[in-house]
């Protein structure tokens, strides 16, 4: 087995206190290794969403030790979490991923910016067109179909060239056409060398990742390797 | 790509918002711009009319309210209440240079009020420093003439050899006098004897200029006026100063008013940014998502309410000094210039521009600290929540 870029060990998340306290996440330990692809799965409220947050660096655990890519995140102030998010992990979510007044194309670029990579030579455009969206660099996000806008979330989150790409149910909010042309896409990805983590409610979208966890009341329950993996 | 993109493109992304937030500010700005240059025009009308005065004393009599005081800086016609032996007993005074008396009276011609000034013609000739544009000067101190200053000429196309007529009494128009940027351009002169002997009043005068021989020895003679005649003395300085105490008193009130309208203004961006917050929680997160960080963020919301406070200071300096040029004069006709037909020119100078927009973008980026640091604070999960 390869070296592992997530790490989770212990993970705990409880929101709120008292009465209205809700433990997301329980004791969650996990190991991603390089250029897996990891399916999500598991009922609604269960703590999936919670996870990949922890993982992002969005929040922090209320216990446990996360490391993404060699660095524990414990250790990092809110500007270096800023900046991980930025340069080495890119998140996809179910949908209006996009910021509505920029176009296609300024989505992009304002995460190159983000990340502080130079978008020399078109590296943008060339992320579009690569995507199959170089006409639709001017358009904005509301003239878009759920796939389009799912590729360029896609696009987006790769600006900076992370090695890890964290999907909320990206093929949450697409037709079985689209569905299929992403999981093309992030195999493509994989195949490439990126990690993927995804959750998914969707057992076939589920069967194209090397392996799929179970999760049920913030604990995994099961952890399978697809059979053709 | 960078952070003014995103910052320009939220700003315009809800017009309606963002044109009456503007509009609000740019208001505030205009009425501030506004009443400050017609203020500065005013101010500096006042000081240009005081040294065309050429005094260093004025001599009144006693008891004269502030308004009447700047009747004697705009040549208004005025109450002729010193007796003609006071003004000898003044020129007898140790000190005195020159006292020389004014009688400000005005008279219907063509249907038109104008200025009628009786004076001592060769002490007001050297007092002034005129200078004759057109025709001749007064040959005796009783010559039966009138010389008309430079806008009155222009106005009622007045030539030496016409007629001019005081109060019913059709007198020669001799002279034209050189135009001097002063009230004197639109007043017209007759010899003091005449201008009594026409309007009745044989042993008055309104007021009296006096120049004196040391200015270090201004206050004694000052004194010593008032010991020997039943008058009041006020220097041109105190003149100036108590005229533009009340014009600035006046004006700094408006102002305040109208900073007021500002400060309104900008409680407005407050609520504008509020809701443009709570509108993009989502965005925010996503932004965070992408590694925006916190002060990203509240540079993000600064610079938009910054631009608020600077497009609202343009324009409302624009459409301030427009209407300050368009308005001012009918705004200062009843305060100073009832009588300056050339009234008073608004100056919309650089120091009043900078102010201006100075004033506006600081008080907007005051506006826009706790909304941009609500942005910051959002905390990117709750922010995802929400779709
Ligand atoms: N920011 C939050 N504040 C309070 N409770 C939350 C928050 N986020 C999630 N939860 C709660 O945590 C639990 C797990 O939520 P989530 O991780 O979104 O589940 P999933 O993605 O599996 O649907 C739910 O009960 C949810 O209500
Ligand atoms: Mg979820």
């Amino acid at each position: 087995m390869s070296e592992a870029v997530i790490e989770l060990e212990k993970v705990s998340k409880t929101y709120g206190s008292g009465s209205a306290e809700t433990k997301a996440v329980s004791e969650v330990s996990m190991t991603v290794e390089h250029g897996g692809w990891v399916a999500i799965m598991g009922p609604s409220g269960h703590g999936k969403s919670t996870l990949l947050q922890l993982i992002g660096g969005l929040d922090r655990p209320s216990d446990g030790r996360i490391v993404v890519d060699g660095t524990e995140l414990a250790t990092l102030g809110a500007t270096e979490l800023a900046a991980l998010r930025a340069r080495r992990i890119g998140f996809v979510f179910q949908f209006f991923n996009l910021l509505p007044h920029l176009t296609a194309l300024e989505n992009i670029e304002i995460a190159l910016w983000l990340g502080g990579t130079k978008n020399t030579n078109g590296r943008a455009m060339d992320l579009l067109e690569r995507f199959g969206l170089g006409d639709k660099a001017r358009h904005l996000p509301g003239m878009l179909s759920g796939g389009q806008q799912q590729r360029v979330a896609i696009a987006r989150a790769l600006a900076n060239d992370p090695g890890i790409l964290l999907m909320d149910e990206p093929t949450g909010n697409l037709d079985s056409a689209s569905e299929g042309d992403l999981l093309t896409l992030l195999s493509d990805l994989n195949a490439a060398g990126k990690t993927l983590l995804m959750v998914t409610h969707n057992p076939v979208v589920a069967q194209c990742a090397h392996r799929v966890l179970h999760v049920k009341d913030g604990r995994i329950v099961s952890d399978a390797r697809n059979r053709e993996h | 790509m960078n952070l003014w993109t995103l910052v320009w493109r939220n700003l315009l992304r809800r017009r309606g918002r963002f044109v009456f937030t503007l509009a609000g500010i740019s208001m505030g700005m205009a009425a501030f711009v506004a009443l400050m240059t017609i203020g500065q025009g005013l101010t500096k009308e006042i000081k240009k009319q005081a040294q065309g005065l050429g005094a260093n004393l004025v001599v009144t009599p006693k008891g004269w309210c502030a308004y009447e005081q700047i009747s004697v800086l705009t040549g208004e016609q005025l109450p002729e209440a010193i007796p003609m032996p006071e003004l000898e007993k003044i020129r007898g005074v140790a000190g005195v240079k020159s006292a020389i008396p004014y009688l400000n009276e005005k008279t219907a011609f063509r249907n038109q009020p104008v200025p009628v000034i009786g004076v001592w013609p060769e002490e007001m000739r050297t007092l002034q420093k005129w200078a004759i544009e057109s025709g001749r000067y007064f040959n005796s101190p009783v010559e039966r003439a009138v010389v008309v200053g430079s806008a009155i000429a222009k106005q009622f196309k007045l030539q030496p050899g016409d007629t001019f007529t005081v109060r019913g009494e059709p007198l020669p128009v001799i002279g034209v006098l050189r135009e001097a940027g002063t009230k004197n351009d639109i007043a017209t002169f007759i010899p003091l004897p005449l201008a009594q002997q026409i309007y009745g009043v044989q042993d008055k005068v309104s007021f009296i200029a006096v120049q004196v021989t040391d200015l270090e020895r201004m206050e004694a003679v000052s004194l010593k006026i008032q010991e020997v005649a039943n008058v009041a003395v006020v220097s041109d300085k105190q003149l100036l100063a108590s005229v533009l105490s009340i014009v600035g008193t006046v004006g700094t009130a408006m102002q305040a008013v109208a900073a007021v309208g500002v400060l309104a203004a900008a409680f407005g961006i407050v609520n504008t940014l509020l809701t443009a917050v709570y509108e993009r929680r989502r965005e925010i997160g996503i932004l965070q998502a992408i590694g925006s960080t916190r002060r990203t963020l509240f540079l993000a919301f600064m610079f938009e309410s910054g631009l608020y406070g600077l497009l609202g200071g343009i324009l409302g300096t624009a459409i301030g000094g427009l209407s300050a040029y368009l308005f001012g004069p009918y705004l200062t006709d009843n305060a100073f210039t009832a009588s300056l037909r050339q009234a008073p020119m608004p100056t919309l100078d650089n120091g009043t521009v900078l102010l201006a927009l100075g004033f506006s973008v600081c008080l907007a980026l005051l506006a826009g600290l706790y909304p941009a640091y609500r942005a910051a604070r959002l905390s990117p999960v709750e922010a995802m929540r929400y779709v």
